[in-house]
């Protein structure tokens, strides 16, 4: 159970998220969203690493393990998968993905079994890495995140700027990894999409809470609300 | 939703009455009595005070480019020996009074300036700094190799024979006590000025700054030729002070290391910190000179250890325990209502 | 014709040399995008650990590399560990000048431990040797050095292209945000970096006091050198800074044989020039 307790992060004097609480179940998928300046991001980043948070406010499995590196999170199966997809241009496809491997943990996504999961890619392996189009390096992204073998897989953003050919794709891949007992957390601003991909949600708004529960179940109208802060 | 408050900036001096009268008065105070030091002090205090004010020069103009405008000169030297071969070269040839000399070395040092930003801004950040460094070595080895002035061995200051000593002495230290509560005004009204405001801004976020119009390059460029001239007059007036200008001691890369210690130890970005890092490297250098290597090492050491441990050096840590800005450089918003 | 023909190959030679030097500063300047302005004076340090090495096991130059290389890679991982790790990726300003300050204990240190008195390595008959093609004679030890630069150069490049340390570089030099977020462990690897930057150093710094007597100030110098390399063959580019010594390298000894005195002149010269005319250097690959 990854989980945040009382989570407070700032970036410099701005405090961007107050006393959050949320909390993810292994093999769950959980939905957060809000509009941009929600703190989503933000959260994504305090808890693998790249925000220093104090260590009480965030759990893995009943240990306190906020403010600790991205490569130590990494070393628990905290990954992220940032916004952007942010390939390295100066590696190939393959490097990206052999670097994130080889520094990841041992498990059942191995490069090989990337490839035989998304064939199109395999072809591209040698070409550098940001040459590809949107869709696959999306894939890419998530495979490099998923070669490394995490429990957790935070997701942010990856429908951002896709056709809907190549959205449909990424989200079979993350059913896939779901399939396997990876937990996913996805950031994703079709709120529709998040609440059909998801088990439970939270919404964000100015770094807080305001609304969580079952997808399934969500109110469409209390989920404007705290969307929208009105 | 309420309505949002019209914002207002106020200058951070404004509002705090006592500090308005006393501290300029105080300053006056203090220059004044600086100025009459010529007729209680002897030949060697005064001399040690042009060194004094010449360097805080130097140091005030490096703090301005590196706290102010983000440009780490490390080559800044190069002003020191252009404004002072200028100064000698100029009175050598047309026999004239060095001190009327002076306002064109400055000048010469304000032109060179503006030549050398051509290819130096091309450049930024460590590239700038490594790059001002090459431009110094350039001349150096151009001094050293130009015949007419005296190459290796320099040239001497003929016209300044025409002075009695007492009358050398005095004019020099004048000429010092002048560029260095100069320097410090001219640095205190620019910052106050719309340059300082645009060059506060860039130095915050340059890419915000022009998405506002600020001109950044002018502004910068300004600023330059600013400290440029009040180095070049610095080291012209230092080396009136000495009586000879030689390639490798006016050309000399610790002229801009002691300016970096100064600026480092004392505060870098502050208006303050030249000041006591001035303070600070003089009290050093008279105690522990003798030393020699170890006590380079010892401010090497100093600096290095400032850097990781209080990068925003003395007056940070001064200005921590009383929220003081008594020369009205800082802006702040106005507390919530 | 036969004198320009040989000077135009000893700056070649002299060139590769000054890339070597270059090649140290354009890693760390690539990954970690720092410039160490004590990198000169850590090529005096090698030159220097290099003379005592001889001095003590009485060996050649070049064995003495079996020490100095090994000991210069600590030294660089422990500045890095201890040292370095504190100022990067922060300001500008604190790597500049807290090397700025060490370039300054070190040179003084030196000057304490070994006077100011300029010293030379007893490099033996290879430094005396050369050979003669046509009307052209060429000196072994610089051909040496040429070769010996190139070499590292080629190791480097296979090193950045093949293997997961490459990898890693590679990636830091994009973008060191993401690298973190799949695993680099910033630390660790930049003082291995700076281990890897120093060894690099330690085989210039003995090919350097083989061919020229060297002193505890003789740093700043080469470090000027190994910047206009770097910025002239274009940041982010490995080649371009083996091409940017060449050019410094021939400028210089160029210009000396206009005026003896003036070689790192023109070299200052022509690096100024042709930064007028490229700002971005020749072989740019990285956006600044």
């Amino acid at each position: 159970m990854l989980r945040t307790e009382r989570l407070r992060a700032c970036y410099g004097l701005f405090q961007a998220l107050f006393d959050v609480n949320i909390r993810v179940g292994p093999s769950e998928v959980v939905a957060l969203i809000g509009s941009n300046g929600a703190g989503k991001s933000t959260l994504f980043r305090s808890i693998v690493g790249s925000v220093r948070v104090s260590p009480r406010s965030v759990w893995l499995d009943d240990v306190a393990v906020g403010g600790e590196t991205e490569r130590r999170q990494l070393n628990r199966g905290v990954v992220l998968v940032p916004e952007g997809r942010q390939l390295f241009p100066s590696l190939s496809v393959l490097e990206n993905l052999q670097l994130a491997a080889r520094n990841g943990r041992r498990g059942q996504w191995t490069i090989e079994r990337l490839f035989d999961e998304l064939s199109v890619l395999r072809p591209l392996s040698k070409r550098p890495a940001t040459s590809l189009s949107g869709g696959q390096q999306q894939l890419v992204a998530i495979g490099r995140a998923l070669v490394t073998n995490p429990s957790y897989l935070l997701c942010d953003e990856v429908s951002l700027g896709l056709s809907p050919l190549a959205v449909t794709d990424v989200y079979s891949l993350l059913k896939k990894a779901s399939a396997d007992g990876t937990a996913i957390v996805l950031v994703e601003q079709n709120v529709n999409r998040a609440l059909s991909e998801s088990d439970r949600f939270y919404c964000l708004q100015k770094g807080r809470v305001m609304l969580e529960g079952e997808s399934a179940a969500a109110d469409r109208a209390k989920v404007a609300q705290a969307y929208f802060g009105v | 939703m309420s309505e949002p408050a019209v914002l207002s900036v106020q200058r951070n001096g404004g509002d705090t009455k006592p500090w308005r009268f006393a501290l300029p008065i105080a300053l006056v105070g203090v220059v004044v009595v600086l100025a009459f030091l010529p007729w209680y002090a002897d030949f060697a205090t005064q001399r040690l005070l042009v060194e004094v004010f010449t360097l805080f020069a130097i140091a005030f103009a490096w703090n301005l480019l590196a706290g102010y405008g983000g440009m780490v000169a490390i080559g800044q030297h190069v002003f020191v020996g252009i404004g002072s071969y200028s100064l000698f070269a100029i009175s050598d040839t047309f026999h004239l009074n060095p001190w009327l000399v002076l306002p064109i070395a400055t000048l010469c040092t304000a032109t060179a300036a503006l030549i050398f930003a051509g290819p130096m801004f091309r450049l930024s950040g460590a590239y700038f700094a490594v790059g001002t460094w090459v431009l110094a070595e350039m001349t150096r080895i151009a001094a050293l190799n130009t015949g007419w002035l005296g190459a290796g061995a320099g040239m001497p200051l003929e016209m300044i024979g025409e002075f009695d000593r007492w009358s050398r002495n005095a004019y020099v230290y004048w000429a010092a006590l002048v560029v260095g509560v100069g320097s410090f005004a001219i640095g205190a009204v620019v910052l106050r000025s719309r340059l300082g405001l645009a060059l506060m801004s860039v130095r915050d976020s340059e890419a915000a700054a022009l998405a506002c119009g600020v001109p950044a390059t002018r502004a910068r460029l300004a600023l330059w030729v600013i400290a440029a001239a009040m180095t070049g007059t610095a080291g012209a007036v230092s080396y009136m002070s000495t009586l000879q200008v030689t390639p490798d001691a006016s050309f000399s890369l610790n002229w801009t290391a002691s300016a970096i210690f100064i600026v480092v130890l004392g505060g870098i970005g502050t208006i303050e910190g030249p000041v006591i890092g001035t303070a600070v490297y003089f009290a050093l250098r008279e105690t522990f000179a003798d030393f020699g290597a170890w006590y380079f090492i010892g401010l090497g050491t100093l600096a290095v250890a400032t850097m990781i441990v209080a990068p925003g050096g003395a007056w940070s840590l001064l200005s921590r325990y009383a929220n003081i800005d008594p020369f009205g450089i800082r802006r702040r918003m106005p507390d919530d209502p | 014709m036969a004198i320009a023909c040989e000077t135009l190959i000893d700056g070649l030679l002299l060139g590769a040399l000054y890339a070597l030097f270059g090649l140290g500063l354009s890693i760390s300047l690539g990954v970690m995008r720092m410039i160490n302005i004590a990198h000169g004076d850590f090529i005096v340090v090698g030159a220097y650990l290099t003379s005592l090495t001889m001095q003590s096991a009485g060996v050649q130059p070049l064995t003495s590399l079996v020490v100095v290389v090994p000991a210069m890679f600590i030294l660089g991982w422990l500045l890095q560990r201890l040292l370095l790790n504190y100022v990067v990726g922060g300001s500008m300003f604190a790597p500049l000048l807290v090397t700025f300050g060490l370039s300054v204990i070190i040179q003084n240190l030196l000057q304490e431990t070994f006077t100011a008195d300029t010293r030379s390595l007893q490099a033996g008959d290879i430094a005396r040797r050369g050979f003669e093609v046509g009307s052209i004679s060429i000196g072994i030890l610089p051909l040496l050095s040429a070769g010996v630069a190139v070499l590292l150069f080629a190791l480097t490049h296979l090193l950045l292209a093949r293997t997961h340390f490459g990898r890693q570089s590679r990636a830091v030099a994009d973008d060191p945000a993401t690298a973190r977020l799949i695993g680099v462990d910033d630390r660790n690897f930049f003082a291995i970096v700076t281990g890897f930057v120093f060894a690099v150093i330690a085989i210039a710094s003995v090919l350097y006091a083989m061919r020229t007597p060297f002193s505890p100030s003789a740093g700043p110098e080469r470090l000027l050198y190994s910047f206009e390399a770097v910025v002239l063959g274009g940041l982010g580019s490995l080649w371009g800074t083996l091409a940017g010594g060449l050019v410094i390298g021939v400028a210089q000894l160029f210009g000396a044989r206009i005026s003896s005195g003036l070689g790192p002149f023109f070299g200052h010269l022509i690096f100024l020039l042709l930064l007028l005319a490229r700002p971005n250097g020749f072989f740019n690959r990285q956006a600044r």
